[in-house]
Formats: structure tokens, C-alpha cells, sequence
């Protein structure tokens, strides 16, 4: 009786698997204390507290680009959105709930400015443990959220700017550009 | 179930973090007569009891009134030095005020410091091998119970001789720490703790202990 083992197995590597929706639960203390490092090695490389917002919504958009492909392909069935509106509400419900697990709490249009949308959060999950001492004015480190929103709206075709305040909790002033504000009246019109 | 402070000392010895709460106030009016059987002296710009400890004026008490006029170190607020009048026999019968005063954060750093070798004594002098150190001290009118981590941060609670389950509170306390203060980017390791996400917690746990009791927790 012989018995053989192979101890060769078929390569496949990552590429030659279909994308997987993997495991959508990350240990909370563990993102804390990555996001903690991160803030720490911005606040390293600065001098003051504008340029540390900077750098955390660069590393912010860093994370946004690569997310607009996944998330399309996954949940719009390579779809893309042409209105403001509705890349705003893909922005609010599945842009949030891949990255946090669950929904932004509201969406508002400004009422003076038709170029301005508010997202507002109570209870930003990246901002859970962090406590700003006095001596950092008023930084808030929802910018990183803020540069992923950036990203993916600019990596969508609708150019903004998106900057993260303390009003209500957290808000996302979220300013498209008037090319983007015209362009949609158009197809209003249409 | 009370309270009555949390202290938290850091690996180095220092103390990093204290909370005081329901501390309750010892004071004690009492009439004197010629001669004054108290030693008082006059040290750190407080006028203390040195020696004669009766009817509760305890050693290390401060004099902080005399006839009802408040006094500030060796002087009354209406400008007269304390240890003349004392001295003096035809004030007698005199009203002396005494009352065990708060703490200054120096001197809860000195006394936290103060623990920490006597904790690393104790774990050496005990006659079993491998042990901890200080787990509990108590006395008549407290009882302190402390909880050392594994990286050597060391939690204390302050309580009410009777209390129980002083170490599942220690531990929920441990949580905190790890939770608003080690993650918080702005807060560096053996600093003191001024975070408001913990402070805020903190208070939080205690009231909630106090109130429902420390089965809940």
C-alpha cells in the first residue's frame, strides 16, 4: 500500500480570486489606537494646528480614492451617479456604513448657499476616544472623514471641498463647485 | 457605598491622576483654658497641632479660628498674631476652631510617591514567595484598596471601611484608562491625565456605583 502526499498545492494568488466581501468587523480598540499613531505622526511633522488638519485630510483622501472603485463595484453594480443628490445619499448610507457600520445621521442642504450640503454625525466613531486638550483650539480629527468624503466626491466627478466642524456633534460642510452645481441644474432642465 | 477618591500612580511613582469626592469635613470648636494644654506650632504657614490630641482635635489639625475670627496662618483677619493672644492669660477662656483641611495637589503627590516604595517594600518583606505587594490597607475610617496592571500603573480607590467589591470597580476604572486615555493621541504615557472624555467617564462610573451599587457595574 502506497500512499503519496503532494506537497505541491496550486499557486493562486490574491489576483485569481473573485473580490470577496470579506469580514466586515474590525475591532474597534484596534482601529482607536491605529488612528491614535496616525494623528501622532502627523502632529510630528507639523508646527501648527491648520497644517495638522491638512495632513490628516490628506491621509484622509489617500483612503477615499481607493474606496470609490470597491464600492461601486460591490454595491451599485458598476453604476455610476451623475446627480449631486444621489451621490450625496451613496455618500451618507454606503460610503458610511463600509467604513463604519452604520449610516451618517442626517443630510442637509443649506439654506442660503445652493452649493453647500451639511453631513452631520453626533457621535463621530473616529473621534470615540480622542479628548482635544485646550491648547489645540479647535482641531477636529473628522478632518481624516472629511478628506475621505473629499476624495471620493472629487474621484466621482463632483469637485468640492469638505471640511469638518464642531456644530451638532460633528458636520461635513461639504462645498461643490459651480461647474458641478450648473452641470446638474442642466440635467434638471433636461 | 461611598467613595471617597480614585488615585492612579504611573509606573515611575508619580501620580498622575486624582479624584476626590464626599470627603466629609472634620472640624471642631472647643473652649480652652489658661494654659493652653495643645502644642501648637507653626509650619508650612499653617499653625498645626503638634501634640495633646483630646476630644477630637487630632494631631495635624489646623487652627483656623479663634473667638470666631477666622485666621490665615499666624494672623487673625482682624490683624492680630495668633500665638500672641495664645500667650496671653487674660483672653482665656478661649474658643479655638480645628479642622482637618483638603489636600493640596503637592502634598497627594508627595503621599502618592510615598506609596510606592512602601508597595515595592511590602512585596519583598512578605514571607510568600512571588508576591504581589499591597492589595488592601485598612483602618477605622477607610479602606484603600489598589490594583497593580501588568504594566505597572497602579489604581487605588479610597472607600468606606464596609465597602465591597472595591476590585471589580479597580478593574472597570483600568477599562477607562485604557480606553480614553491610551487611545487619545494627545496624552503621553506617565504624564498626568487630563483628558475630559475620561474625567467625564469617570464620574459617570462613580455615580452610578454609588447609586445602584457595584453588582451592576
Amino acid at each position: 500500500m502506497s500512499i503519496t502526499i503532494s506537497a505541491v498545492r496550486p499557486r493562486t494568488s490574491i489576483l485569481d480570486k473573485s473580490l470577496s466581501r470579506g469580514r466586515g468587523e474590525v475591532s474597534l480598540s484596534c482601529y482607536a489606537l491605529l488612528f491614535s499613531e496616525l494623528v501622532q505622526y502627523c502632529q510630528n511633522r507639523v508646527y501648527t494646528v491648520p497644517e495638522l488638519q491638512n495632513k490628516l485630510a490628506e491621509m484622509g483622501q489617500e483612503v477615499g480614492v481607493k474606496f470609490i472603485d470597491l464600492l461601486f463595484v460591490r454595491e451599485r453594480s458598476y453604476k455610476r451617479e451623475i446627480k449631486i443628490l444621489n451621490i450625496l445619499l451613496f455618500v451618507k448610507s454606503t460610503l458610511w456604513k463600509a467604513l463604519f457600520g452604520k449610516e451618517a445621521d442626517k443630510l442637509e442642504h443649506a439654506n442660503d448657499d445652493e452649493r453647500t450640503y451639511y453631513i452631520i454625525e453626533k457621535d463621530p466613531i473616529v473621534n470615540k476616544f480622542i479628548s482635544v486638550p485646550k491648547d489645540k483650539g479647535s482641531l477636529n480629527c473628522a478632518v481624516f472623514t472629511a478628506g475621505i468624503i473629499e476624495a471620493v466626491l472629487n474621484g466621482c466627478g463632483f469637485p468640492a471641498k469638505v471640511t469638518a466642524h464642531w456644530h451638532k456633534g460633528t458636520t461635513y460642510m461639504v462645498k461643490f463647485e459651480d461647474s458641478v452645481i450648473a452641470r446638474d441644474k442642466q440635467l434638471e432642465d433636461r | 457605598m461611598v467613595i471617597y477618591g480614585v488615585y492612579i500612580v504611573s509606573k515611575s511613582g508619580g501620580l498622575i491622576f486624582n479624584y476626590e469626592c464626599n470627603v466629609p469635613k472634620i472640624e471642631t470648636e472647643k473652649t480652652f483654658g489658661y494654659p493652653l494644654d495643645l502644642k501648637l506650632n507653626y509650619e508650612n504657614k499653617k499653625i498645626v497641632v503638634e501634640f495633646g490630641q483630646r476630644d477630637g482635635v487630632m494631631v495635624g489639625h489646623v487652627l483656623t479660628a479663634v473667638n470666631g475670627i477666622p485666621a490665615t496662618g499666624r494672623q487673625l483677619d482682624d490683624g492680630r498674631d495668633v500665638f500672641d493672644i495664645i500667650n496671653e492669660r487674660e483672653n482665656y477662656p478661649l474658643s479655638l476652631k480645628f479642622a482637618r483641611l483638603r489636600m493640596t495637589t503637592n502634598e497627594k503627590i508627595f503621599l502618592a510617591s510615598m506609596f510606592y516604595p512602601l508597595f515595592a517594600i511590602a512585596s519583598q518583606l512578605s514571607p510568600e514567595p512571588r508576591c504581589s505587594g499591597i492589595e488592601v490597607l485598612e483602618a477605622d475610617t477607610f479602606k484603600l484598596q489598589c490594583f497593580q496592571t501588568l504594566t505597572g500603573v497602579k489604581f487605588m480607590v479610597v472607600a468606606e471601611p464596609t465597602q465591597a467589591g472595591l476590585d471589580i470597580l479597580l478593574r472597570r476604572i483600568y477599562e477607562l484608562y485604557s480606553d480614553f486615555a491610551l487611545k487619545n493621541p494627545f496624552y503621553s504615557l506617565e504624564m498626568p491625565i487630563r483628558c475630559e472624555l475620561f474625567d467625564s467617564n469617570l464620574q459617570n462610573l462613580l455615580e452610578h456605583v454609588e447609586k445602584t451599587g457595584i453588582s451592576n457595574v
